[in-house]
């Protein structure tokens, strides 16, 4: 044995497991949070299932809920 | 503290179990990663199933993705359906599927079977990795790990992308090799040492994901004439509740998105 193998997945990634119940769920709502950031650029994106490009996003699916304050939010989000 | 993709799974099985939840959120509670924003659910394909998560979620103001309508002729035939919910600023997707890809009938009732033994509403890590066998590279990063979870070395045998691994493996269990490389080719390899493995291993990848490809590409030229059609349907389901916008998009899917793609090779 050569102590050696194949890397898939980062530390932090995998120091999941090391995680209590309640801090797997902090780190997870809270990349949940931050990723809601790049909602403006998958607005037409699927992540599952079998279709691949939304040919009309509804203007919701951008940051921030509808109206002008979800462009407002997203600018923000995304330009600092 | 909880997390807002397991409560609504709760909430979808409130009185009996009828949604897994699946794909990235099942990664995390696999703890190996935190890749996607979206929630994946492999629903029971049954009446009681559609109308509870659509009542769940008409409750929290969802509206209708593009895909195919959450009615199970179309679900039956392997279509995705989507839907989407505001909390505040965060944005919630719910995708929806009762035929999970390279999931046969047998593994299905199985994975149902367990969850209802078990009571565990995620699923689990060897159909995870069936699942995972799709067109993008990331997915078998998380295949990797994920075969390192599993128990019985035939099924990380089966699933394995480490070529450390794979020859750690056959020096221990010979016997598991020879049976599952009936159904794993790449497992003849083995015996050729770590540089043909990594290429079989290679080989193999861009194969499964030339496979999906071809499976997406055959769903994506069903629904051709529903795209066209999309903008002018989701116009007439703007700001509709949404059981009455499901029902709308039901009417005009039909006749319009087949309930089943042309099989492969069809003209």
């Amino acid at each position: 044995m050569t102590g050696q193998r194949d890397e898939f997945l980062s530390e932090e990634d995998l120091d999941l497991r090391n995680l209590t119940e309640a801090e797997l769920n902090a780190v997870w709502n809270l990349w949940f949070r931050q990723a809601q950031a790049t909602n403006d650029l998958d607005a037409a994106l699927y992540s599952h299932g079998v279709f691949d490009v939304d040919p009309a996003p509804h203007p919701s699916s951008r940051l921030g809920g509808t109206g002008p304050r979800s462009q407002e939010s997203a600018h923000r989000l995304l330009n600092g | 503290m909880s997390n807002p993709y397991l409560d609504l799974t709760d909430e979808f099985n409130q009185g009996r179990l009828r949604a897994l939840l699946s794909s990235g959120q099942a990664v995390v509670v696999h703890r190996l990663a935190i890749m996607s924003k979206d929630g994946d659910w492999i629903l029971r394909e049954d009446a009681d199933a559609v109308g509870h998560v659509l009542r769940v979620l008409a409750g929290k103001g969802a509206q209708v993705r593009f895909g195919a309508p959450l009615d199970l002729r179309w679900l039956a035939g392997g279509w995705s359906a989507h839907l989407e919910f505001r909390r505040e600023e965060l944005r919630f997707r719910t995708d929806f599927v009762t035929r999970p890809p390279r999931i046969d009938a047998t593994r299905l009732a199985r994975m149902w079977a367990d969850a209802e033994a078990t009571g565990n509403e995620v699923v689990g890590i060897e159909p995870l990795a069936a699942l995972k066998l799709t067109n993008r590279e990331k997915d078998y990063a998380v295949i990797g790990e994920l075969a390192r979870l599993m128990t019985d070395p035939r099924a990380q045998l089966r699933y394995s992308r480490s070529s450390f691994d794979l020859l750690e493996l056959a020096s221990k269990y010979p016997e598991a090799v020879v049976e599952v490389a009936r159904q794993r080719p790449l497992l003849g390899q083995i015996a050729a040492g770590r540089d043909a493995l990594d290429e079989a291993l290679d080989r193999e990848r861009r194969m499964l994901m030339r496979v999906n490809e071809e499976r997406l590409g055959r769903y994506l030229t069903a629904a051709a004439t529903w795209r066209e059609m999309w903008p002018e349907v989701q116009r007439e389901i703007e700001g509709l509740p949404l059981l009455e916008a499901n029902a709308i998009v039901t009417s005009r899917a039909e006749g319009v998105l087949p309930f089943e793609p042309a099989p492969a090779g069809a003209p």
